[in-house]
């Protein structure tokens, strides 16, 4: 079966009149791009990245690249989830980066990543936040094909990021976990046999102003409940982490709805419905 | 009191002429000296993230405190706290100053959860500030000048690595203190929310430090770009401590 060497490059950026366009775009499949979005009331340009094929197979290497430029907002979404399928040796790659500049916001909500039986994945996240740029990261995951009662049958799951935010590091989260692993992990905390995640990140588009109480978090602090877990902690150096985890994939869907509603009334670019399209 | 103000200082070094049982006693006594809690970092102070997984109902009794030593403290020591001592104890031994910048930012950046964070970097302050004055080490000042200097947050695991290489204690030696300090921390924490008695406390200590040696020996061997590991429990139950109604703990 062939491999893939994917690729795709993003560059957005601000018209004259304000409204953001795409002013370079590449890509190789797996990666196709839907025709994007300007959703005029949010001020936002949705952008769905397409994997036409079933999923990531032993041996797929897939590269990203999207910058956003001064005053462009930009809403990056995938249509469906990204699957890893049972390998017999070698293991998928997906390599990531984006790059925010100052007076730009990029939203980042792709479909949850689905490791099955077998599978092994490594993704490596890099993002750069120039000062006054704006950012909502999420990176949505599930213990397996939950829907089929599969979960935590993956051999190895690696999930790496690292966050600059004005030339500083201040993030840095390796997730490296074999299915038991995470598994006894999850079974020890109590979540139910198939709980599902998402770690995001906020950085306000304001830039350093991180108050230890920000309006929205009492709000987002009363989604944690009916088994779902949600935190948010401000990282060093301005921004936050939210964490959501979920006993299903339904329940995951709705925290990151009610989430996103809730940002949505201070940040407005979080208005834009990923599903526009 | 701050630290500067004890007199006469105190030294662990040995002398030229002191024979190589006694070099050893030296660093021992050190490093018992540092893991103790008596030594006034603060510690006492943190349950490092318990006492919310406790009010999160997820730790109630002695074998999910068990579980919780077992699927996180030890891969945390594994994977974050004890790579991060050993990279940093070399970078001492070459004074390798930019490297231990670049640790320093990244063992606080390795944190999300800002409880977590703040309580590392305020007990690896105080360690360095104890280190510089109780041994009147010049690279312990100058590596405390460095840090104002440039804003490298103060993390625990660096401090550790200081002392240890002040003291002249070996990189395993050190790690070791790490894992015992660690690992009594939260135990001591743990009697104070939970229903557990010295001896249980005691068993579970052991327990878990019968692990030290395969630790070490992988965090030995851990390269800079492979360090880092979270409990997404630990993260969450961390960030909702930071507005609890009630809380013992900082941390």
């Amino acid at each position: 079966m062939a491999e893939f060497s994917g690729h795709l490059s993003l560059q957005a950026v601000a018209r004259a009149d304000r409204r953001t366009v795409l002013a370079h775009q590449s890509f190789r499949a797996p990666y196709h791009l839907s025709k994007p979005y300007w959703d005029a009331d949010a001020g936002v340009l949705i952008v769905q990245i397409v994997n036409p094929t079933a999923g990531m197979l032993a041996g797929d290497r897939l590269e990203s690249t999207i910058t956003v430029a001064a005053g462009a907002n930009l809403l990056v979404t995938t249509p469906s989830a990204s699957r890893v399928f049972k390998m017999h040796s070698g293991h998928a790659e997906c390599r990531q980066h984006f790059a925010i500049a100052a007076g730009a916001w990029l939203e980042f909500m792709p479909e949850p990543l689905v490791p099955h039986r077998g599978s092994s994945y490594h993704q490596i996240t890099t993002v750069a936040v120039a000062q006054g740029g704006g950012l909502f990261f999420v990176d949505p995951w599930l213990s397996g094909r939950v829907g089929h009662g599969e979960a935590w049958l993956w051999d190895r799951l690696q999930l790496e990021l690292t966050l600059h935010v004005a030339d500083q590091l201040t993030l840095r989260e390796r997730f490296d976990q074999s299915g038991l692993e995470a598994q006894a992990l999850a079974t020890w905390s109590g979540s139910g046999p198939n709980p599902c995640f998402a770690n995001a990140i906020l950085i306000p588009p304001n830039g350093n102003e991180h108050p230890p109480s920000p309006p929205w978090r009492e709000a987002l602090a009363d989604l944690h409940r009916d088994g779902l877990w949600l935190g948010t902690s401000a990282l060093r150096g301005g921004g936050w982490s939210l964490k959501l985890i979920a006993p299903s994939s339904l329940l995951l869907r709705q925290g990151l709805r009610d989430t996103r509603r809730i940002l949505g009334n201070h940040f407005p670019q979080l208005t834009a419905d990923p599903r526009k399209l | 009191m701050s630290a500067a103000a004890f007199s006469p200082p105190i030294t662990v070094s040995p002398t030229a002429s002191s024979p190589p049982g006694a070099a050893t006693a030296a660093w021992v006594v050190g490093l018992l000296q540092a893991s103790d809690s008596f030594y006034p970092t603060g510690s006492y102070a943190h349950s490092f993230g318990l006492e919310g997984l406790v009010q999160a109902g997820v730790i109630r009794d002695r074998p999910s405190l068990q579980q919780f030593l077992e699927l996180s403290a030890l891969p945390a020591l594994r994977h974050v706290e004890l790579p991060l001592t050993a990279h940093a104890w070399r970078a001492f031994a070459t004074s390798d100053w930019p490297r231990l910048g670049e640790l320093c930012h990244l063992a606080s950046a390795l944190k999300s959860a800002r409880e977590a964070r703040l309580a590392s970097e305020n007990i690896g302050r105080q360690r360095a500030e104890l280190t510089a004055s109780l041994h009147h080490a010049p690279i312990a000042q100058e590596y405390l000048r460095r840090a104002t200097a440039h804003a490298w947050p103060h993390a625990a695991p660096i401090s550790a690595a200081l002392e240890g290489h002040v003291l002249g204690a070996p990189l395993p030696a050190v790690l070791a203190g790490v894992t015992y300090a660690a690992l009594a921390a939260l135990l001591a924490a743990a009697m104070k929310i939970l229903r557990l008695g010295q001896n249980a406390a005691q068993a579970l200590l052991t327990a878990a430090l019968a692990r030290t040696p395969s630790l070490i020996a992988a965090a030995e061997e851990t390269p800079l770009a492979q360090i880092g590991w979270f409990n997404p429990w630990l993260d969450i139950a961390a960030a909702r401590h930071e507005s609890a109604n009630a809380r013992m703990f900082i941390s």
